[in-house]
């Protein structure tokens, strides 16, 4: 499933992909596969994302049933 | 010397420049080895699919050479079987955009294994026309580098269109 949350919130700051995965040190083409869904991260790396994006993970990861 | 002494010495020479080579570019963060998490999911697979067509390439090798005689050296029936499992891995990186690390410059490396193809492919070139390429119908140990050419060749390839396509779709 996509995350759409996720994407806008990185627009929402005016950010690239590649911006934000210099900022929590992975591949663009990983913050590439999260938006798309493609890619379940660690709750490591959900955090650092969350940190980045100035988000909660309920906020950008939580899916309600 | 004798010949065989001299052949040992020099594959022993070429094996150490190879790993003084690495170590180099490894030094110079030419080639680099952190992936991020994602990156390394999928390099695990890759090496998954690597090993099992090593395993694969290295069983089909002795039943021809059981079943066909000798067709090629030993030297040249085990480089066969790395390059393909080295191909299978490196193709499965790249699909999964994957092959590079997170400090490497795809236009450094991609130069690099442009170099090791066109130089191996042509010793390649140079042996098939001395004749030293077959002895008596069997492929000599000097078919290693027109080997390895070739699977530097494929992996560059696949790169590239891989980079070429994915530009587009993004582009898209």
């Amino acid at each position: 499933m996509k995350n759409l949350r996720m994407k806008s919130a990185r627009a929402g700051l005016d950010m690239s992909q590649q911006q934000l995965a210099d900022a929590v040190g992975v591949s663009r083409q990983t913050i590439n596969a999260i938006e798309k869904g493609d890619y379940n991260p660690t709750i490591r790396l959900c955090i650092a994302i969350c940190r980045t994006l100035g988000k909660t993970l309920d906020e950008l990861f939580w899916e309600e049933g | 010397m004798t010949y065989r002494a001299g052949l040992a010495l020099g594959i022993l020479l070429g094996v150490l420049a190879g790993i003084a080579l690495v170590a180099l570019l490894l030094k110079k963060k030419v080639l680099d080895m952190h992936f991020d998490e994602r990156q390394e999911l999928a390099r695990g697979k890759a090496f998954q699919y690597g090993f099992l067509t090593l395993l694969a390439a290295a069983y089909a090798y002795g039943v021809s050479d059981v079943v066909l005689g000798r067709w090629c050296d030993v030297l040249t029936g085990v480089s066969i079987c790395i390059a393909l499992s080295v191909c299978v891995f490196a193709v499965a990186c790249i699909l999964k955009d994957a092959y590079l690390s997170l400090q490497e410059r795809p236009r450094a490396v991609m130069t690099l294994f442009a170099l090791l193809s066109a130089v191996n492919l042509g010793l390649g070139g140079l042996y098939a026309a001395s004749g030293d390429l077959m002895q008596d119908g069997v492929l000599t140990f000097r078919a290693v580098n027109p080997i390895f050419g070739a699977a530097t060749l494929v992996i560059l390839v696949v790169y590239i269109v891989n980079h070429l396509l994915r530009d587009r779709e993004e582009a898209e």
